[in-house]
């Protein structure tokens, strides 16, 4: 290496720094100790011991594990497709060209900033059986069908789903995503497409799905990591982590938490946290082949 | 893709008022409920204004007093409300202190010095995204506990001076636009790094600036596991912990108190937001697209 | 736009000139980090003992009134007495973070869990420095609460305030109902037939409007009922819930509600109970003729429903021959491992245990007496003050003592991992009485999952003594 490298690579590492300590301190020694930890008995209050693949295998035969799996699959299977086409078409309502854009966009960006606290507290008032909003609004409808308006967050039938309704309020963060990715397609190609005779709905499927879909492929991802990973709603809902009720919305990340904290299994945790990586990273790799074909990147 | 036909243009406006509405409703909600008695909250079918003794309209502006005294408990042992405040405004401020210099520092080093290992760097931030917080949680846990930090507010500042993948991913993407013969002829002229860094990129900067340091803001104001993890004395909880206070009273929720709480601590976020709209929206933007 | 106005100038100043950027930057930064590191804080003069408890409201405001006896009784140690929700959460959490509280209310079910875990100090150590030995220090107690804070030979907490159950009952329904006010149930089969006779619909929209009794209000001795019915949890070092068959008659009891009266008429109906601590709390209402609660409900109806007419008496017979069968449990006092105060935890809880036994006015009571007389309870003591046995203010407070000393009372199992083996038999109760599972199914699953976390904590204790 000529001086000047040298002097580069030295400037480069100054400078770099205060990520390589955060690198090592937060995230490297964290990774490797609680791979560590996962093959031991550990409650933080005594000396890790080891134990082999005790944890790994207690996980196998945890039914409540499986059920925390199930219940976070499920919901991301609720809310995700459904946060995707309301933000996608939200954005597309915007991308119209209609007046006052910033008024709309405001209004529908609002409610993903809110702090997660404040909402779910807002929404667990919201999904009350007997004084809930939703119930009134709703209630007609219901009972036009026949049927009794669910108890939602009381009704471990409902629970999830009010869960995903919940999250689809807060989907303003992938909106504008979705605005800015729709805003790049040429109106060119359109005003092509309408000449050859294509009607809206061609349009949309030939023309803007493949020039947004690295934006639907960018939000999908950051869904998956994010849905397996929610934890502050269902905390602040149920009161601390029992995923009341009769465990329904005992999402993965709140077991995690229990576990880890309530029962003061720090080992076996630390298992149910590498597992949980090992979910995100199959679901992404999945994500990943079968949108492929499908992604087009503008060249 | 526009409408053509007045029919068209009527529909993209009802559906967005009607959606407006829908996305509003629970926050004009909020703020009704909170200025209503106790008793008024829990009526069926619910009411939207609250009324007083005489069936007048009489918001009771008086709850979010009480809110607030409340908010800390009650007794000698109270916490006042400004004090949570001050904590969630020292966390968020001091966050954002670090957030910006660090990140700005990190990606100024991985792209506007031309070193070997830097793409290997690179590499491994993107990689450390995908890391699930559940798997750094326990042992994150005992770093600070064996720092003694279990119980002060600096676990959740002190990473911020620490860098962030994703902030040195914005902000690198952002530098990267930066034409790099500024710096060339920077360095002809005889400037060091850190005089070309001070002097000439970051100034340059201000919007990416602008955006990490409202980002980490309200991902600070926000957080909440961070808090309950870490916080275990009441008067050192954040606003976002203390509103959890109202929850498991034996006496029941006072929806009412909570309500106005909680509007307390939306309210900031809220203007920031019209403050700065512009470079939210453009930050978000740039993280979904790339380059 | 404001935000780009104001980082620019706030930049431009910190660049002006080369000298003042760079001082005033580092300048900041050392205020800024001076002021945000916070240590935990050391208190100068008196020592502050920490002690977090579970109540609020009456219940906090009565023990305050203890804690600021204490502190106006000494000069070296001030308690700093916290109510805080999810007291035994918060304090499992810090004291994993190696910043736990000094005295901590507990409820009894965590007392074995947390010793099992080491997250509390034995107590033993202390009674010895008082010079008395276990035995004698804890015989101020009645025998059933001593006995609950000993776990694994040494003792772990000690009670503060103590809890009886019993059947209370309106007796302004039973009027109306045309059954004897005077006359509770004695059994089972009379509880449910009284209940029936007590529940009432409206005529128009079949809906339930009263209920004689319903098994999840208020839910919280759910885990008792296998108990109740001569079931066990634990014979032999196993886990039985599943194959004993006293235990599965319990819970055959408690869906027996559902099934009798309707899945979708009691949800409906239970939803429109208020808070426990109001007047709309179902029992106070009106809407519940009878109810299982504890020696603190005199307390609550006198504040929110003083013309409630009630009754109390043990709960019904569900195993022949059962006689005043009741649940006695009480909150507790232990210390946390490693808190910073022990020693003057200690005293603190020395004084919360002791009474002044001549007190013959209500400013004479002391200690646990002043605690349990505030908070309506009777005295876990074996010997009460004069003033304390004869104006409490607690109608029924002779009952409840004699009733804690019954030798049909039980309490809680002594088990480590009690606290997980009773949100499994919670989910028992939720899963049978919502039927979603039989309660065959759900005692089998209950047993699988228990039996194997059992097995594990039984490994765990063993590697650690090794």
């Amino acid at each position: 290496m000529t001086t000047g490298e040298r002097r580069h690579v030295r400037n480069g590492l100054l400078f770099c720094a205060p990520w390589l300590v955060g690198l090592t301190v937060f995230t490297g020694y964290p990774v490797v100790a609680s791979l560590f930890y996962s093959f031991c008995d550990y409650s933080i209050l005594q000396a890790p011991v080891f134990s082999g693949t005790e944890n790994y295998q207690r996980l196998l035969s945890d039914s409540v594990f499986w059920q925390s799996l199930r219940n976070t699959l499920l919901f991301a299977l609720l809310s995700l497709p459904a946060g995707m086409v309301v933000a996608l078409g939200l954005a597309m309502l915007l991308n119209t060209g209609a007046r006052g854009l910033a008024v709309w966009r405001t209004i529908f960006y609002l409610p993903s900033i809110v702090p997660v606290v404040a909402s779910s507290m807002l929404w667990l008032w919201i999904f009350n059986g007997k004084f809930g909003l939703l119930n009134w609004v709703l209630g007609p409808v219901w009972r036009w069908w026949g049927a009794t308006p669910p108890a939602w967050l009381a009704d471990p039938a409902w629970a999830k789903p009010a869960l995903a309704l919940m999250s689809l309020w807060g989907v303003g963060n992938s909106m504008v995503i979705y605005l800015a990715g729709l805003q790049q397609v040429p109106v060119e190609l359109y005003e092509a497409a309408e000449i050859d005779g294509a009607s809206a709905r061609q349009r949309f499927w030939h023309v803007t799905l493949p020039l947004i879909s690295p934006v639907i492929y960018f939000n999908l991802i950051m869904g998956i990591i994010g849905t397996l990973q929610c934890f502050t709603q269902v905390f602040v809902m149920t009161g601390g982590a029992d995923g009341a009720p009769a465990r329904s919305t005992l999402l993965y990340a709140l077991y995690l938490f229990s576990v880890a904290f309530y029962d003061l299994r720090m080992g076996y945790a630390s298992a149910l946290a590498w597992v949980l990586f090992l979910v995100i990273v199959t679901l992404t790799i999945i994500a990943t082949k079968l949108m492929e074909k499908r992604v087009h990147y503008a060249t | 893709m526009q409408p053509k036909t007045r029919l068209g243009k009527v529909v993209v406006y009802a559906l967005l008022a009607v959606c407006s509405m829908v996305f509003l409703f629970p926050l004009i909600w909020l703020v009704a409920t909170s200025l209503k008695p106790i008793e008024q909250t829990m009526t069926f079918p619910p009411t939207w204004l609250p009324r007083g003794p005489a069936g007048q309209i009489a918001p009771q502006w008086v709850n979010y007093r009480d809110a607030l005294a409340a908010m800390g408990g009650t007794g000698p042992t109270a916490v006042p409300f400004v004090r949570f405040l001050a904590n969630t405004i020292l966390v968020c401020g001091l966050g954002v202190i670090g957030a910006v210099f660090s990140n700005a520092l990190v990606a100024y080093g991985l792209t506007r010095i031309p070193w070997r290992g830097r793409k290997g760097l690179f590499a491994i931030t993107l990689a450390t995204m995908m890391i699930p917080f559940p798997v750094l949680m326990v042992p994150l846990y005992g770093v600070f506990k064996s720092l003694g930090w279990i119980g002060t507010l600096q676990p959740l500042w002190v990473p911020a001076f620490f860098a962030n993948a994703f902030y040195i991913f914005l902000m690198r993407q952002f530098f990267r636009t930066i034409p790099e013969e500024l710096s060339e002829a920077a360095r002809i002229d005889g400037c060091n790094e850190w005089q070309i860094f001070w002097r000439i990129i970051l100034p340059l900067c201000k919007p990416v600036l602008a955006v990490v340091a409202l980002f980490h803001f309200l991902a600070a104001w926000n957080d909440f596991l961070g808090p309950v993890l870490f916080l275990t004395r009441k008067p050192t909880f954040t606003l976002a912990l203390a509103l959890q206070n109202y929850q498991n009273q034996a006496g029941g929720v006072p929806w009412h108190h909570l309500m106005a709480a909680s509007a307390v601590v939306i309210a900031p976020i809220i203007v920031l937001f019209f403050l700065a709209q512009k470079t939210f929206i453009r930050g978000i933007a740039t993280t979904g697209l790339k380059g | 736009m404001a935000w780009g106005f104001w980082v620019d100038i706030i930049c431009g100043r910190l660049m002006m000139g080369g000298m003042y950027g760079r001082w005033g930057v580092g300048l900041i930064m050392l205020l800024v980090l001076v002021l945000g590191c916070q240590r935990v804080p050391a208190d100068a003069g008196r020592v502050t003992v920490r002690y977090w408890e579970k109540w609020s409201g009456d219940e906090a405001a009565a023990m305050q009134a203890v804690v600021d006896q204490f502190n106006a009784s000494q000069d070296r140690i001030f308690v700093e007495f916290l109510s805080m929700s999810n007291v035994d959460r918060k304090t499992l959490v810090a004291t994993a973070g190696g910043d736990p509280p000094d005295v901590v209310g507990l409820w009894l079910q965590n007392v074995y869990s947390f010793a099992d875990r080491s997250a509390l100090l034995p107590l033993d150590d202390f009674i010895r420095s008082t010079g008395q030995t276990t035995t004698e220090w804890q015989s101020r107690y009645a025998p059933v609460y001593a006995a609950m804070g000993e776990y694994r030979g040494a003792v772990w907490a000690v009670p503060s305030a103590p809890v009886t159950t019993a059947l209370h009952w309106n007796k302004k329904l039973f009027r109306e109902a045309g059954l004897d006010p005077e006359r509770p149930p004695r059994t089972v089969q009379e509880l449910d037939e009284f209940a029936d006779r007590l529940t009432k619909r409206d005529p128009r929209t079949g809906q339930i409007v009263q209920m004689g009794f319903l098994p999840q209000e208020p839910g919280w001795f759910a885990w008792a009922f296998p108990r109740w019915f001569g079931g066990e949890y634990l014979a032999e070092q196993q886990i039985v819930i599943g194959t004993q068959p006293g235990n599965r008659a319990a819970y055959e009891w408690s869906a027996g509600y559902t099934e009798r009266y309707g899945l979708e008429a009691i949800r409906s109906f239970a939803s429109g109970f208020g808070n426990f601590a109001s007047p709309q709390n179902p029992f106070l209402a009106g809407q519940l003729a009878m109810v299982l609660q504890g020696v603190w409900m005199d307390s609550f109806i006198s504040q929110f429903a003083p013309d409630l007419e009630y009754g109390v008496a043990p709960w019904p017979a569900a195993v022949p021959g059962q006689e005043n069968f009741t649940l006695a449990d009480a909150d507790m006092l232990a210390i946390p491992r490693g808190a910073k105060h022990p020693l003057e935890a200690w005293e603190f809880i020395q004084f919360v245990s002791t009474a002044n036994r001549q007190a013959q006015r209500v400013e004479e009571l002391t200690g646990v007496e002043l605690l349990c007389y505030r908070q309506r309870k009777h005295s876990p003591l074996r010997e009460w003050s004069p003033f304390f046995e004869q104006h409490h203010p607690h109608r029924y407070i002779a009952f409840f003592r004699q009733l804690a000393n019954s030798p049909n009372a039980i309490t809680l199992p002594k088990i480590g991992i009690w606290q997980e083996y009773r949100r499994e038999l919670d989910a028992v109760f939720a899963d049978t009485r919502l039927q979603r599972k039989s309660p065959a199914d759900a005692l089998a699953f209950c047993q699988s999952r228990i039996s194997e976390s059992w097995r594990w904590h039984q490994r765990s204790l063993e590697r650690r003594q090794q």
